[in-house]
């Protein structure tokens, strides 16, 4: 069996939703014993639309399916006096703690990480939140689109004639997942050099903001402030439509602008207007109508194909959520995993986010039902079976 | 608690050899996280930020002597590194590589695996120099697959990895989003592997090899509609501001230029709150608004109505107001707010850094810094991104050991430049011709006294 990067930690997953299970999840996959801690009424996700079936059974969330594989699971009331019993004891053998509460939640409860760590310096404890543990609006009231607005990106996505527009699904939390956990190895490897953990705070506009590295600096160097891009005159700054799709295109990558006339079969884009960036910049309207004429009776495929193959053009074409179910490119590289779930059966899940073969993301076990390690992970705490039922029944677990 | 002095990364020297912003974001992240990275471009092959589509704008928009060395996207992302220009198409060229990588930690590439291989630089040949490097390999697609040799770009392929179809005003074309969105998944999957890489040799004695695809993050972030694809055969349709399930949510025009406030209603109980905060007290007992699923079918009438007040106030107090009444709302802001909002100041997001006088770079300039706060380890941009091969003769004196000879011949063969051979096209437009095209919303000419940094 090939060795894995973190198979010596052991992490509790308290966090909600998507961003940090996501973080959790990924330590998971290249090795660590992640224990998901779900809330009496379990993890939000578990709410959250789409369902298997569209019926909204707690078990058949696809969001929580794909933010915790590869993780075992308790049902702890941490808000019941035992519940925070266990929770500390289960701290005090915790390398990485993940947590998305409000602020302050965990601190009320006793159970933030200064109180943590005083029994367990070595700990490692990741706050995901929408702003963070500090500053005016710590406290505020999040959704995706709030985020998102308050990140900056919203102002410049959509058309300048029309409101700013969010992109689909939930881009901050994925991206607060990954972000998070580059925060939790910088943590890691300080501690490995240095022997003491520490807190991480991350917050979701900050992640996003921290993408607009076109944007942002325009300001602080002329003054200048990007909008959204018009209708027309975008100058490749949209998608574009062909014969039964979508497709968007750029220069650069490995073709010359020769080579891009030739693959569009315009000859008028060769007057010298179009030859320079700002040439194309100030004359986007025209090349936009006339690489629309040129490109109508062709199909994505086709010109995906030719564009990549044949020009080495940077081209892309709109596919859906039904194409990348069925690329034999995310099934090369192995993206995904087929589970076996006790409720939902067998379905195949995005799983793997990039390669590295000598100490890949493995597969290890399906996403937990509701409390399905209970008496695993308390039995390991040394409780006997008879005070695990009456923990049971007093519904502490 | 002890504070830490050293930085995580301290002692760990890493190669960006690569071009755009995944990779060398990346790498600018590591060297906040203390590692001392090395920047490698070639004569011919400045960084794409150095010119063209990708790099930004210049201090006050004046072209100067040198515009490589000072577009804004360059001197964001390299940050703190330093800079060897390097001619890899020469043997002579990769001999110096060669020496480096045995005295380095990490190397971060984005070549096409040809390119790599002709250089004999893949990873099985790399890992004969230097049995514990790190490789972190970011390309488009990644190695293996039919679409593995294509050429990508976060602007494409924000398309093909399925963002553009789920995003875009209902009924409308699907959209494309802001700005190279996939790169910055990548920047972070990268210094991810870097740092699993850096603790796997840790614990098991040598480096490995990191392969990302950026599309198969693209596809990632998207996993949910893929996922409801897979279990119930949906297609992922574009609801443009709205949620799936809450209603109401959107963007509301407010009192000013462009101005926009969202919101977003998750309840019974807050929709009572935003109808108080609107005026609308009567709303909250109108029979055609009174469930979440009504609210959902009668989403354009309550649009209209949420309009009617926002139209009357700023979108700063309009995301005040909603708050306090405990709804979720936010201001849209924009690269200007950026700069001035309370909460990203006090979280100290974006940091000013210096720059020395010869850079013409104007005293100061305000950098994203990074979205993670260390309770032990405080960090800030060590300093500004290097001039175009400013550490030549430092990185091939100090770190490999050769003598002022050595290296003057490499400078009198080309081996190693200072200046590009060929550089990228800045384009000349004035700041009001930026606007007038669509390139820019507006512009603030006394934006330096706004930011204090006149």
């Amino acid at each position: 069996m090939l060795p894995a990067t973190l198979d010596d930690l052991k992490v509790l997953d308290l966090s909600q939703g998507l961003a940090g299970p996501i973080c959790a999840k990924i330590l998971a996959d290249f090795g660590a014993d992640v224990i998901k801690v779900e809330p009496p009424e379990g993890d939000a996700a578990r709410a959250m639309a789409p369902h298997h079936g569209d019926e909204p059974h707690p078990e058949k969330s696809l969001i929580y399916l794909l933010a915790n594989l590869n993780k075992r699971g308790v049902r702890l009331n941490i808000e019941d006096a035992e519940g925070r019993a266990l929770l500390r004891e289960l701290a005090r053998q915790t390398d990485v703690i993940v947590e998305s509460f409000k602020p302050g939640y965990l601190a009320a409860l006793g159970l933030d990480y200064a109180a943590l760590s005083r029994e367990n310096p070595r700990l490692i404890m990741i706050s995901i939140t929408p702003f963070g543990q500090t500053g005016p609006y710590a406290e505020y009231e999040n959704e995706e689109i709030v985020t998102y607005a308050m990140s900056g990106i919203m102002s410049i996505s959509g058309l300048a004639e029309r409101e700013p527009l969010k992109h689909g699904g939930m881009q901050s939390q994925y991206e607060g997942g990954l972000s998070g956990v580059v925060g939790v190895l910088a943590a890691l490897t300080a501690r490995d050099m240095m022997g003491e953990g520490q807190y991480v705070d991350v917050s979701l506009q900050d992640v996003v903001t921290s993408t607009l590295v076109i944007h942002q600096p325009m300001y602080g160097w002329t003054g200048g402030v990007q909008g959204r891009r018009r209708l027309t005159g975008s100058n490749y700054g949209h998608v574009q439509p062909c014969k039964d799709g979508y497709f968007i295109w750029q220069t650069g990558g490995g073709a010359e602008w020769s080579d891009i006339i030739e693959f569009f079969g315009v000859e008028a884009l060769k007057e010298e207007r179009f030859a320079s960036v700002a040439g194309r910049a100030l004359h986007g309207e025209e090349l936009d109508r006339l690489v629309l004429d040129a490109t109508r009776d062709r199909t994505m495929q086709e010109l995906f194909r030719t564009a990549s193959e044949k020009y080495h053009m940077l081209f892309g074409v709109v596919q859906e959520p039904g194409d990348l179910a069925q690329c034999p490119h995310l099934e090369a590289r192995e993206f995904f995993q087929e589970v076996d779930h006790p409720v939902i059966g067998r379905i195949k899940v995005p799983f793997r986010l990039w390669s590295m073969p000598d100490a890949p993301a493995v597969y290890r076990r399906c996403a937990p039902l509701l409390g399905e390690h209970n008496a695993e992970v308390f039995g390991a705490l040394g409780i006997d079976p008879g005070r695990l039922a009456m923990l049971a029944a007093k519904g502490v677990i | 608690m002890i504070r830490m002095s050293k930085r995580p990364l301290e002692g760990i020297r890493v190669i960006d050899s690569s071009y755009v912003f995944a990779g060398p974001y990346a790498t600018g992240l590591l060297g906040d996280l203390g590692a001392e990275v090395i920047k490698v471009e070639g004569p011919t092959r400045p960084d794409f930020t150095r010119g063209g589509a990708f790099s930004g704008l210049l201090p006050d928009n004046e072209m100067g002597a040198d515009p490589w060395n000072r577009m804004s996207s360059y001197n964001l992302v390299n940050r703190g590194k330093k800079s060897v220009v390097l001619d890899l198409t020469r043997p002579e060229g990769r001999e110096v590589l060669v020496d480096l990588i045995k005295a380095s930690d990490v190397i971060v590439e984005n070549f096409t695996p040809r390119v790599m291989r002709g250089w004999g630089l893949d990873y099985p040949n790399m890992k004969k120099i230097n049995p514990g490097i790190i490789m972190v390999s970011n390309t488009g697609y990644g190695r293996g697959g039919p679409y593995s040799a294509y050429p990508a770009q976060a602007t494409t392929q924000e398309a093909t990895h399925g963002l553009a179809a789920v995003t875009g005003y209902a009924d409308g074309d699907p959209s494309k989003a802001g700005q190279s969105y996939v790169d910055f998944l990548a920047a972070w999957t990268i210094a991810s592997a870097a740092m699993l890489g850096l603790r796997y040799r840790r614990r098991f004695g040598h480096g490995l090899w990191a392969d990302i695809g950026m599309y198969q993050l693209g596809c990632y972030n998207v996993s949910e509609y893929v996922l409801d694809n897979i279990a119930n055969g949906t297609r992922g349709e574009r609801i443009g501001n709205r949620h799936r399930q809450y209603a109401p949510q959107g963007c509301y025009r407010c009192a000013g230029t462009d101005a926009w406030c969202v919101l977003s209603v998750r309840d019974d109980a807050e929709w009572v709150a935003l109808c108080r905060v609107i005026g609308q007290d009567a709303l909250a007992a109108d029979p055609r608004f009174i469930t979440e699923e009504s609210r959902r079918n009668n989403h354009d009438a309550i649009d209209a109505l949420i309009s009617r007040w926002t139209c009357t106030v700023s979108k700063i107090e309009a995301m005040e107001r909603l708050q306090a009444a405990g709804v979720a709302a936010g201001a849209v802001l924009d690269g200007r707010d950026l700069n001035f909002d309370p909460q990203l100041r006090a979280r100290g997001l974006l940091e000013m850094v210096d720059f020395p006088q010869d850079r013409k770079m104007g005293p100061r300039r305000p950098l994203l810094g990074r979205p993670w706060k260390f309770s032990a380890s405080p960090l800030a941009i060590k300093g500004p991104a290097p001039a175009y091969g400013q550490h030549n003769h430092e990185v091939l004196r100090e770190i490999l050991g050769y003598d002022e000879s050595r290296c003057a011949a490499l400078a009198s063969a080309g081996i190693i430049v200072d200046k590009p051979v060929k550089p990228r096209e800045v384009p000349v437009m004035g700041m009001d011709k930026r606007v007038e095209i669509g390139r820019l919303a507006y512009w603030d000419p006394d934006y330096k006294q706004k930011l204090g940094i006149a």
